[in-house]
């Protein structure tokens, strides 16, 4: 009994999709000079600038990584304190100039 | 590049920056976009707009076509892609709106004859407004555009059994909903 009645509905919506078939969408009134439109929509979007702050935002995430790289780099190779001449022979010359001033020289 | 079909010529020069080459592709198949986008657009406002971003993707993405295919095939990829983009977008829109809101299916001036194109269309129209996107597109290219599963397997990118399984549920909730159950 149910089975009939899917087998009827099957046949009422196959009648109903061949109907529907036969009417072909009437396109007409948008086809007229649709071509002349979308030309103008691209040269329109060709127009359009990307303003300065937009590219800001699209830079955050390449800042976000260099600052994740540089912080990476500095945990697994912290910095090497050399020896510094420069900054020896100021404090060595600092201690001279001390000392002369001391000694009256 | 290898096109094997007569807009070759076209998309070379619109890739070229020809825009007149593009108008004339456009000039070409605007018929065939629009007749696919006509089965889901609400009125022509919409039906334009379906139209006019399934071109303005294909210009922009004119680059990415390899040329395997004729581009009459790789356009209609683009416009059903649109159209079910379009279907999404307006079922998150509608989604407040309950079933009951939606209007009863209208009596069929031609009794008698049997029911009319016209009313056929405004039925089909009402009952395939319920169903979820994929399931609409899927039923629309399969029953409605005559196509094949593997046909619409290529437009859409989806599996055959992906695009049976959702053809069988849409014919399902279609007959629940002509048959006035639709399990409210």
């Amino acid at each position: 009994m149910d089975d009939k009645r899917h087998d009827r509905r099957d046949v009422e919506l196959d009648r109903y999709f061949a109907l529907a078939r036969q009417k072909t969408p009437d396109i007409s009134g948008v086809e007229r000079g649709f071509e002349t439109r979308v030309m103008a929509r691209i040269r329109e979007s060709r127009e359009e600038r990307v303003p300065w702050y937009a590219w800001a935002w699209r830079l955050v995430p390449v800042f976000l990584a260099l600052t994740l790289l540089l912080a990476g780099w500095s945990v697994l190779y912290p910095p090497v304190h050399p020896v510094d001449p420069v900054a020896m022979l100021a404090s060595g010359s600092q201690e001279v100039a001390l000392l002369d001033n001391l000694t009256g020289e | 590049m290898a096109v094997p079909d007569e807009d070759a010529d076209l998309v070379r020069s619109a890739i070229g920056g020809d825009d007149e080459a593009f108008a004339e592709l456009v000039r070409r198949h605007k018929g065939t976009v629009l007749r696919r986008a006509a089965r889901f657009a609400r009125d022509h406002a919409e039906l334009e707009d379906l139209g006019q971003e399934t071109f303005l993707r294909a210009f922009r993405d004119l680059r990415s076509f390899r040329g395997d295919a004729p581009f009459g095939h790789w356009l209609s990829r683009i416009a059903v892609r649109v159209c079910y983009d379009a279907l999404r977008k307006r079922r998150r829109e509608e989604k407040d709106v309950s079933l009951e809101d939606l209007a009863a299916p209208v009596a069929d001036p031609s009794t008698g004859n049997g029911p009319s194109a016209q009313f056929a269309r405004i039925l089909l129209e009402q009952a395939m407004s319920r169903l979820k996107p994929g399931d609409r597109l899927v039923i629309t290219l399969f029953e409605l555009e005559d196509r094949s599963v593997r046909e619409v397997a290529a437009l859409t990118g989806w599996s055959e059994t992906r695009v049976k399984v959702r053809a069988f549920r849409a014919r399902q909730a279609l007959k629940r909903s002509i048959g006035g159950d639709d399990g409210r």
